[in-house]
């Protein structure tokens, strides 16, 4: 029996919901969670939430082993919190797994007040030993532009904010019916904001041709490449890949889980294609495709290839 | 300003010898001071192309170690003006190599007021290989006309646009020219090899010239003397149609088609 049939390590990604903590004030805190979870108690009841700590991890004074105390009180189950600075007293207080937010700028806090949007929806998370998600990962990864579920009045009030409209996904669908919450509040319980915000992050791009022997990975992201891909050469992205030149070599696309990820190529001439892990080599591609503009992508456990 | 070249092509035996020591000669003899450097340390054969093997004192194994100058090294060609070969050692390895010590030669060479410096790699992706092209400022890629050959040539391309000093130094990249060997335009047609089309259109570099498959070329090599130096061979009027476009004249490709037997070839076979 192989190892692999006992115990299986990949890496995956999964949906959270993340708490994130706008006030240190302890008893405020508490008041504010109560009446969260009151509105739904089953809901929440042994929820597994990253502690979103980014807002208050500089202010000083801050009990955190009594803020995550009143956290599990609420039968809430935090996982890991994320904060800017591993080494700040903060993250040093709680026994915590720690993952570092990217990018500072998506916070509330810089947000026009007029505005009056929130901070994201989801968290996600590998199940590797290693996680590597932060909120600004989150929105990419658990949306795209080829979502199946995309929901028409989101995605207006998504442009209407100025924010890509390459961003929606079925997990944004829940919080549309959730009630709204106010940015002075002590905590924001995500998934419950009235209105989500996207944060883009953006494709990587390469103009020269990507030689035989050569990889290239677009980390969280979409990859766009000018040029060809030879023959043994390997792209891999995080999300979608978009290629113009002779697409020879090999496309993984959402390598993280992302099976809505999707491939497109000018000339399919690939030596292997891959969704997720959901993989065809050239010999599985049908014929009348070779060499033609196509699109890959993962549904119903398949793996569909059709021309452009 | 000196210009260094390498010939390379990932793949073993596809001419890459016979070109360095061809496009070494044709500049050499259109008066530009030039020298021709065996990379391939441990198997020497440029010196037997060029047919000065019995007169290799010093190589580039000492010149990298400091234990001979660059005067004592350099063999001067006897038939070409301006011309200098720098021959492997034969009884070292490539690890005998070191970066520094590469950059000390090409430093001396280039205070030696050569023109060009063409660097003759050996095959495979391997340290050799890499040490070969790493002061390239232009890359000849030699090719034949088949899969693996142009498989091992954009292998090598995807290393020379990440590992060669331009690369590294993130100078304007190291400007590509193929090399077509061996072509035989019969077989082509036969469907036996690729065409030049398809190997351009796989490689998408600019084409250097197509150096048709002649018997002449390995007459050449075994009396020592650069396939460039018979004008009357078609490989020979081949390379010197690559040393003008090399220099940036523009002439039309040749050798691309079969060759029409005259009436006394087709009378006697």
């Amino acid at each position: 029996m192989s190892s692999n049939s006992v115990v299986e390590l990949k890496g995956s990604m999964y949906t959270f919901l993340s708490l994130k903590l706008h006030s240190g004030d302890l008893s405020a805190v508490n008041e504010a969670l109560a009446e969260k979870v009151q509105q739904a108690p089953g809901f929440f009841s042994n929820t597994p939430i990253v502690v979103d700590l980014t807002a208050i991890e500089d202010k000083p004074d801050v009990d955190a082993k009594g803020l995550l105390a009143a956290i599990r009180d609420h039968k809430l189950v935090p996982i890991v919190a994320s904060v800017h600075n591993r080494d700040g007293d903060l993250a040093r207080d709680i026994d915590l797994p720690l993952v570092e937010a990217r990018d500072r700028n998506t916070g509330n806090d810089t947000k026009p007040a007029a505005q009056a949007s929130k901070k994201t929806s989801t968290e996600s998370a590998e199940s590797a030993s290693d996680p590597v998600f932060d909120d600004d990962v989150a929105s990419g990864d658990q949306t795209q532009n080829t979502g199946a579920s995309v929901d028409s009045s989101k995605e207006s009030a998504e442009t209407g904010d100025g924010a890509a409209d390459n961003n929606a996904g079925s997990d944004a669908d829940r919080e549309q019916s959730a009630t709204g919450s106010h940015s002075m509040d002590p905590i924001d319980l995500a998934m419950s904001g009235a209105e989500v915000e996207y944060v883009v992050k953006r494709p990587k791009l390469v103009t020269r041709p990507v030689r035989s022997g050569q990889q290239v990975y677009a980390r969280d992201t979409d990859l766009v490449v000018l040029g060809q891909i030879g023959a043994g050469a390997e792209i891999i992205a995080d999300n979608n890949i978009h290629v113009y030149g002779p697409l020879r070599g090999r496309a993984l696309c959402g390598v993280t889980g992302n099976s809505e990820a999707r491939i497109f190529c000018q000339s399919l001439e690939a030596e292997l294609v891959s969704v997720a892990g959901n993989f065809k080599v050239l010999e599985e591609i049908p014929e009348h495709l070779h060499g033609k503009p196509a699109q890959i992508w993962f549904s119903d456990d398949k793996l569909h290839i059709e021309p452009l | 300003m000196t210009k260094t070249i390498v010939v390379t092509s990932g793949k073993g035996g596809v001419g890459k010898t016979t070109t360095s020591a061809s496009i070494a000669t044709g500049l050499a003899s259109r008066g530009f001071k030039t020298v021709v450097i065996d990379f391939d340390v441990g198997l020497r054969n440029l010196d037997l192309i060029m047919g000065c093997e019995r007169r290799v004192v010093y190589d580039l194994v000492n010149l990298v170690n400091q234990e001979a100058s660059l005067h004592q090294t350099l063999i001067k060609d006897k038939r070409v003006e301006n011309l200098y070969i720098l021959p492997a050692s034969q009884t070292r390895d490539k690890d005998a190599l070191t970066i520094e010590g590469i950059a000390r030669v090409m430093h001396k060479l280039k205070k030696s007021e050569f023109d060009y410096i063409i660097c003759d790699s050996p095959a495979g992706i391997e340290k050799g290989a890499k040490m070969a092209l790493y002061f390239a400022d232009e890359a000849i890629i030699t090719t034949n006309p088949e899969v693996s050959s142009v498989r091992d040539s954009d292998r090598i391309l995807g290393i020379l646009q990440s590992e060669s000093r331009r690369a590294k130094m993130n100078d304007d990249p190291v400007k590509e020219h193929l090399l077509i060997t061996r072509y035989n335009p019969g077989r082509v047609q036969e469907g036996q090899m690729l065409s030049v089309d398809d190997i351009v259109e796989l490689l998408a570099i600019p084409l250097l010239g197509i150096i048709p498959e002649s018997p002449t070329v390995l007459d050449s090599s075994n009396a020592g003397k650069p396939v460039i130096l018979d004008q009357t061979s078609l490989a020979g009027q081949a390379y010197s149609d690559a040393i003008d476009r090399l220099l940036g004249e523009s002439k039309p490709h040749r050798f691309m088609e079969i060759e029409k037997k005259g009436f006394l070839k087709r009378l006697f076979g």
